[in-house]
């Protein structure tokens, strides 16, 4: 009776987590090619 | 020569990623575990906790981009600008992932991926709204002028958006679109438990703190590339002179 | 100079300019046909559909031919650096805004005037009823608003044309909504309360823009 829309709900996580985790490693590049940046 | 002073990574930062990271840890528990199963929709309802709490954090991205945007119009600080920037950066991601996650949780139960709620339509086109925010931030190349052209579209394009609300609720009430043979009206049409109420405040709180950690990497980040444009405008200026 | 003069002073240089040239003028009514053509063979030749069809093609073909007049609104000035001298006069900046919202309002009302007939024309269906004369006013004067603003934001950008669609479109969604739904209903015979709320509608999002204006144009042209 309950339908199983167990697969529906992994693929919505993921991509919030993904999203998530993937905005954050942005940052981190991001600061890490200010840090590491070639100055003329 | 690298002449920025590269600040100290702050205590509270890290304390708050910390925090972030574990209250996010408890929140996807108490949704896929501790909240009970939902009996019309199943699992994918779970999704549910996730997607308005990032509908609700995205909000809070262009809220504050939009506080800062009128605050740097009244008084030019350039701080303000990196303020705005990072506020629709963030909302943008957020809001995209709600969008996303509304789309999958929508498709088991309505049969489509797509429907023309009003929340979620109004929310893309909030999406495109802002993305042209971007574009036009890439289109001018002084600081000064980037910042206040783009405060003000970050203004315009905030208040449009109760009115883009309104028009598509008006057109799906005089037009409703049917679904897998009942109208479909909103996304949550549930009745929560109290199991399931805690499971979504803590969803919304953790994702408060995400976005507050969020927040403040990027206005740190912002605020090093301001430095660092000035720098190099400057540099090319002298440059010139010579 | 008086506020008011000063926004008739603006309005009356658009127009004059654009009268000498008429180059802009023609070519937003051939884009304008153009789409409206184009509409027509993407939809299959039904009648039914067709007649549904007539508001939305209207309302989209106007938009897009009306970013070749916005873009004009300031590059205009960038040549002549006449916007510099206007503000040297202590007046209030938004009169310049609300001259040249009355200027592009002319000129969508003129596109209008010719595009409404001829695809009423082509769509075999009669399109005169007050209530369109109502809600085209009110659409093209939002329009104008709102895209007068945003070309007054773009048009110191290299590429001004490339960036007032994708400011404009997102931000006039509203307003376009309205109007075609509102067009639809009186040309199909829908309930005058419907399209008093779209009516009502377009003319908050009016007065929204119209205070927009009031507000933010001294920010948008600061640097002139």
């Amino acid at each position: 009776m309950t339908p199983d829309t167990t697969a529906y709900m992994i693929a919505g996580f993921s991509v919030i987590l993904i999203g998530v985790i993937g905005y954050m490693l942005s940052l981190v590049v991001r600061n890490w090619m200010i840090n590491h940046r070639q100055r003329k | 020569m690298d002449s920025i002073t590269k600040k100290p990574f702050p205590r509270a930062l890290l304390v708050l990623d910390i925090l972030a990271a574990v209250s996010l840890a408890v929140a996807l528990w108490m949704a896929l575990v501790y909240a009970p199963r939902e009996l019309v929709m199943g699992d994918v309802q779970r999704v549910f906790y996730f997607h308005v709490a990032s509908a609700w954090t995205g909000m809070l991205g262009y809220l504050l981009a939009v506080i800062t945007s009128i605050a740097f119009l009244r008084t030019g600080k350039m701080n303000l600008d990196v303020a705005s920037l990072a506020g629709i950066e963030i909302g943008l991601v957020f809001t995209a992932l709600c969008v996303i996650s509304g789309s999958i949780w929508a498709r088991p139960i309505w049969n489509t991926w797509w429907t023309w709620d009003p929340r979620l339509t109004t929310a893309f086109i909030m999406e495109l709204i802002y993305a042209a925010y971007l574009l036009l931030r890439r289109g001018v190349e002084d600081p000064a002028q980037r910042a206040r052209l783009s405060a003000v579209y970050a203004i315009i394009g905030f208040i449009t958006v109760p009115l883009t609300f309104l028009s598509i609720r008006i057109f799906r009430t005089i037009h409703p679109v049917i679904f897998g043979g009942e109208a479909s009206v909103g996304s949550s049409n549930f009745v929560m438990s109290s199991q399931m109420l805690q499971a979504f405040l803590f969803s919304l709180f953790a994702f408060t703190l995400l976005f507050a950690a969020f927040y403040w990497h990027r206005l740190r980040l912002g605020l090093r590339q301001q430095q660092i444009e000035a720098i190099e405008l400057q540099r090319r200026q002298d440059e010139e002179e010579e | 100079m008086t506020y008011f003069a000063t926004i008739m002073l603006v309005f009356r240089k658009d127009l004059l300019a654009e009268r000498r040239s008429r180059e802009i003028l023609s070519s937003m009514l051939v884009f304008a046909l153009l789409s409206v053509i184009i509409f027509i063979f993407s939809f299959e030749l039904l009648a039914d559909l067709q007649k549904a069809a007539f508001a939305g093609t209207l309302w989209v073909s106007l938009c897009f031919a009306g970013t070749l007049g916005l873009t004009r609104s300031f590059s205009l000035e960038r040549e002549n650096n006449a916007l510099a001298g206007m503000m040297l006069s202590p007046v209030d900046r938004s009169a310049i805004y609300f001259g040249k919202v009355l200027a592009n309002w002319v000129f969508m009302l003129v596109l209008s005037v010719i595009l409404v007939p001829v695809e009423g024309f082509f769509f075999n269906l009669n399109p005169f009823q007050w209530a369109t004369l109502g809600i085209i006013l009110l659409g093209t004067l939002g329009y104008a608003l709102c895209g007068t603003f945003l070309a007054g934001i773009t048009g110191r950008l290299r590429n001004r044309e490339l960036y007032l669609p994708i400011l404009l479109f997102p931000v006039i969604i509203p307003l376009l909504l309205a109007a075609i739904r509102a067009t639809s209903a009186a040309l199909n015979g829908g309930a005058a309360g419907e399209i008093g709320t779209w009516l009502l509608l377009m003319s908050g999002y009016d007065i929204l823009f119209v205070a927009v204006g009031l507000l933010l144009f001294e920010a948008v042209i600061a640097d002139a």
